[in-house]
């Protein structure tokens, strides 16, 4: 498995994300990074305790950390619940949670399946 | 003339037709009839065969039944000896013998013909004379007699010297059996037979006569001939020639005519008796035999004649048709010829006035600057319309030329390596002016052709094209339409060709449904009636069909009168080995101006796929404006327009002078046009116009056109980098480890010394902590625990140093809403940027500030 196939499959811009660091060591470096980001366990932690300027804050910065990496499809989702804490919806936020979180998991299953193929 | 050549040659046909059939009838029936007279004639000889056959039979039959009653009558004679028994007993023991052999009488004879009988009736001969002669001179006899009742018998006399009753010497024996005997086996009177029999004297007379009356007269007349000897009729004759004949004991054949019916008589001697065998055989059964077979074999003559005529009829009529078929297709070749050289001839005049027009314009205009020779203007402008007609002359004469090389068959192609955008440009150069004269309006539509270099005769193919559009620009009037359309798609041929689809299209006065379908024919021009002005030598269409066919290409046309005429071009070219060159463009935000909505999505496509990260497009320069001033107000500005000259509204240049007055000079704007832009050139650069984009938008034209920026960008970058980044120190305040590492990564790339911290409370004291102007520049993420991105920027601002007012604080923030750009502003940051992180725009606004 590529990193680009890896990018595909979770729903990111591989060419994007290569055009701006341009190198692709550096995006698979930074792909590893991601996998011990706290910023999505802070924003459900937050969530669970009804701390939602944290909320805020944390799925703010994984929506940064997406943009940056390209991660097209989480962005959108973190996007959605950004807008709905800014707005003081936290109905609509916890809606768009289970969304959010399956597509987070889903690269991290991505990234870390593309670590052991890289491994072996 | 058809009629008159036609006439002659079916009367001939036809007399000649009924000349063989008479003939062969002819031929036929008198084959059939002398076969006929050949047959009978063989079939009477064949019977006379018979006849004679049968009677020699008969005659030996007659031998041998008369020899062995001789034997038995002579055995008689040698067992009974006179000298032993007396004449009671000599008698009983003759009689005895005799009954013992079957004979029904015995007598015996004297010399002097007195005839003694021994038993049964006394019987004698009928002409006793000869008998008893023969009897004396001691040879064997037989005869026929009656008995006393009448009765016939045959007698059969042998030699012998008996005692009579008288006391006499007998000279013969004489025994004798009844008639029926000799006939019997004989099978003279047998029924259903072929023939039937007489015995006869050589007088005449009958010996055993048959109970057919028909030849008693004849016989008769026979009797009586012996006596007078005179020939009267062929009838006399032959009985002149039987008579002889059976005075010389001779076989006689003869046809008699008895009753108007023929007869075959054929006769023969008897052995051991002066008697005559005579057969006589009816013709009428062989008549029927010979009629039969004779019908038979007319029937089959005149039935084969029959056949053989119908079928020399049906060959005839066969090739008569064939020979009309022929004489047809010469008239409609000989037509299409006449057809031919009429219009050549046409042509030919066509050609001479057409020549002669610009040859006179030649003569006339060089008499008038000769005339004028000082003038200057004048001759100038003597010499542009010479120029103008020598070039419409040589076009001509080309045509012409090209004509004659192809129907010499010597027009071949010359394969080169051309590039479709190089063949396009040209042509749209050149058709320009003309289509500008008639004010029609021109689009060229370039759908992905991704292959531009190709292996092709590129001055032909321009010839073609040429073609096609003067023919569109001067068949539609003006104001009209015209548009050329290319767009590829994979080749049957395989791999290495591309199929290239072309069409032209116009709106013009279109064609009728006749005249399309000889559109390519040589020599013929438009109907002449609806436009007389057009000038051209009427071989444009003949001239570009040949090259079609030459570069295996397909060359389609579909017309209607009054709407408009569509040329579909379809070639397979064969792709150029030319590497194609990597044609990728910084990931831009470009926007797209035009009202040709099919050229703006085609344009979108083609700078997507070269790595612009957003085209967007629009219709309208009103739009365009809005659009531009929308996007400025987020500071994500376009970094390049492309902007139609011709646009609904405001015109493109227009819309250049509203951008820059607005917006200033930042962004790149690049006039789209097809037209030759020198006339408005200075105008457009003045309106702060940056370059010009030339109609068709190949892939390779948009490439070229924009790498210019793309280049002086990074060059700028490049300069940026190396000039006034190296060595500035920047604060970096990031509370997210990950995006910390990306942007440390990218910003240390650039050669400025970075310096982190965790959230905006740690950020407002290293710069608080730091010496004034440590720090060259502050980039600001905006959420971030303890103190967020707005408050540090104030709290910094607020603080009482040199460089708190001055030092660029530029935020750094996934939000990239208006509300949050304006918020930014308001709490004394400079700018603001989205992101993801981009290096060049970050370098721009560093740039900007530091």
């Amino acid at each position: 498995m590529t990193l680009k196939e890896c990018y595909s499959s979770f729903g990111g811009d591989f060419d994007s994300v290569l055009l701006r660091l341009s190198r692709e060591q550096l995006v698979e470096k930074f792909v590893y990074k991601f996998l011990d980001d706290k910023s999505f366990h802070l924003f459900k932690t937050s969530m669970e305790n009804k701390d939602y300027v944290e909320a805020l804050r944390a799925v703010h910065t994984l929506k940064g950390i997406c943009q940056n990496l390209s991660f097209t499809k989480l962005y959108e989702s973190s996007n959605i619940t950004t807008l709905a804490l800014k707005e003081n919806d936290y109905q609509k936020a916890a809606e768009s949670m289970p969304q959010l979180s399956e597509d987070y998991h889903l690269i991290i299953n991505a990234i870390k399946v593309y670590q052991s193929c890289k491994e072996a | 003339m058809v009629v008159s050549q036609k006439d002659p040659t079916i009367r001939f046909l036809i007399c000649s037709f009924i000349i063989l059939l008479i003939i062969s009838i002819t031929v036929f029936s008198f084959l059939g009839i002398y076969m006929n007279r050949k047959s009978e004639k063989t079939v009477y000889e064949v019977g006379e065969i018979y006849m004679s056959g049968m009677n020699q039979q008969m005659s030996k039959n007659f031998e041998n039944v008369i020899e062995l009653r001789f034997n038995q009558v002579s055995g008689i004679v040698s067992v009974v000896s006179a000298e032993r028994f007396d004449k009671e007993e000599l008698y009983k023991e003759l009689v005895y013998r005799a009954q013992v052999r079957g004979f029904d009488y015995l007598a015996l004879c004297s010399a002097e013909g007195e005839f003694e009988a021994l038993c049964g009736q006394p019987f004698k001969p009928l002409n006793p004379i000869p008998f008893v002669e023969a009897l004396t001179q001691g040879e064997q006899r037989v005869a026929v007699g009656v008995d006393s009742d009448g009765n016939e018998v045959v007698l059969l006399g042998v030699d012998a010297a008996y005692p009579m009753k008288n006391g006499n010497k007998s000279t013969g024996l004489i025994a004798a059996v009844p008639v029926e005997y000799i006939t019997d086996f004989l099978s003279i009177e047998g029924k259903n037979q072929l023939m039937y029999y007489h015995i006869v004297r050589p007088d005449g007379s009958f010996v055993i006569q048959n109970p057919n009356t028909e030849l008693w007269e004849f016989f008769e007349k026979l009797q009586k001939r012996s006596g007078l000897k005179e020939n009267k009729a062929s009838q006399e004759s032959a009985l002149d020639e039987f008579g002889i004949a059976l005075e010389h004991r001779s076989e006689y054949n003869t046809i008699l005519d008895i009753n108007g019916e023929k007869r075959q008589v054929c006769g023969i001697a008897l052995p051991y008796s002066e008697w005559y065998l005579m057969a006589v055989m009816p013709y009428g059964v062989l008549d029927d035999a010979v009629n039969g077979l004779s019908n038979q074999r007319m029937v089959m003559t005149l039935s084969s004649c029959a056949l053989i005529l119908i079928i020399l009829t049906f060959i005839f009529i066969r090739y008569f048709s064939m020979t009309r078929f022929q004489i047809r297709e010469l008239e409609q070749t000989r037509q299409k010829a006449l057809e031919a050289s009429k219009a050549k001839s046409e042509f030919l005049a066509n050609m001479s006035h057409d020549i002669r027009t610009p040859m006179n314009a030649i003569v006339g205009m060089t008499s008038i600057a000769s005339n004028h020779i000082d003038d200057r203007d004048q001759v100038q402008n003597c010499l542009k319309k010479i120029t103008l007609s020598s070039k419409h002359l040589l076009g001509l004469i080309n045509d012409v030329l090209d004509m004659s090389k192809i129907e010499s068959g010597k027009l071949a192609l010359t394969l080169e390596q051309i590039s479709l955008k190089e063949i396009v440009e040209g042509i749209v150069s050149i058709i320009q002016p003309q289509i500008n004269l008639k004010k029609q309006a021109f689009d060229v539509h370039i759908e992905n052709i991704l292959t531009e270099n190709i292996w092709c005769d590129g001055v032909r193919l321009n010839q073609i094209l040429l073609n096609l559009l003067s023919n569109a620009t001067k068949y539609t009037p003006e104001n009209g339409a015209i548009r050329l359309s290319l767009y590829e798609e994979e080749s049957a041929k395989g791999d290495g060709y591309i199929r290239v689809h072309i069409l032209v299209k116009d709106n013009g006065i279109g064609m009728s449904p006749e005249f399309l379908s000889k559109i390519y024919d040589s020599y013929s021009r438009a109907d002449e009636t609806r436009i007389h002005k057009t000038e051209g030598a009427g071989l444009g269409m003949a001239i570009t069909k040949y090259i079609v066919d030459a570069m295996e290409g397909s060359i389609t046309a579909s017309s209607e009168q009054n709407k408009g005429t569509e040329f579909h071009l379809i070639f397979d070219f064969e792709k150029a080995d030319t590497r194609e060159e990597n044609m990728s463009l910084p990931p831009w935000n470009i926007l797209v101006v035009d009202d040709d909505e099919f050229i703006c999505k085609m344009a979108a496509d083609t700078l997507k796929s070269m790595g612009i990260q957003n085209a967007e497009w629009t219709l309208s320069g009103e739009m365009a404006i809005e659009l531009i001033l929308e996007r400025h107000k987020y500071d994500e500005d376009y970094q390049l327009i492309l902007l139609d000259w011709k646009l609904p509204g405001i015109n493109g240049i227009q819309v250049a002078k509203e951008i820059r007055r607005k917006l200033g000079d930042n962004v790149p704007i690049l006039l789209i046009s097809a037209y030759d832009w020198s006339e408005f050139e200075t105008e457009a650069r003045a309106a702060g116009i940056n370059g010009f984009v030339s109609k068709p938008l190949f892939k390779s034209t948009l490439f070229h056109s924009l790498r210019k920026y793309a280049e002086t960008n990074t060059a700028q970058t490049q300069t940026d980098k190396n000039m006034h980044l190296q060595g500035y120190r920047i604060l970096l305040a990031e509370d997210n480890e990950l995006n910390w590492e990306i942007a440390s990564e990218l910003l240390s790339d650039l050669g400025t010394v970075l310096e982190r911290a965790e959230d905006g409370q740690i950020c407002l004291d290293k710069f608080q902590k730091s010496e004034e102007g440590y720090y060259d520049a502050i980039l600001m993420d905006i959420r971030m625990p303890n103190m967020t991105g707005y408050e540090a920027s104030q709290a910094i601002r607020r603080l009482d140093r040199s460089d708190a007012m001055s030092v660029p604080i530029i935020a750094m923030s996934a939000d990239a809403f208006s509300e949050d750009i304006q918020r930014c502003l308001a709490c004394g940051m400079n700018a603001h940027t989205a992101k993801p992180i981009d290096v060049s725009e970050l370098t721009r606004l560093l740039k900007k500030y530091l």
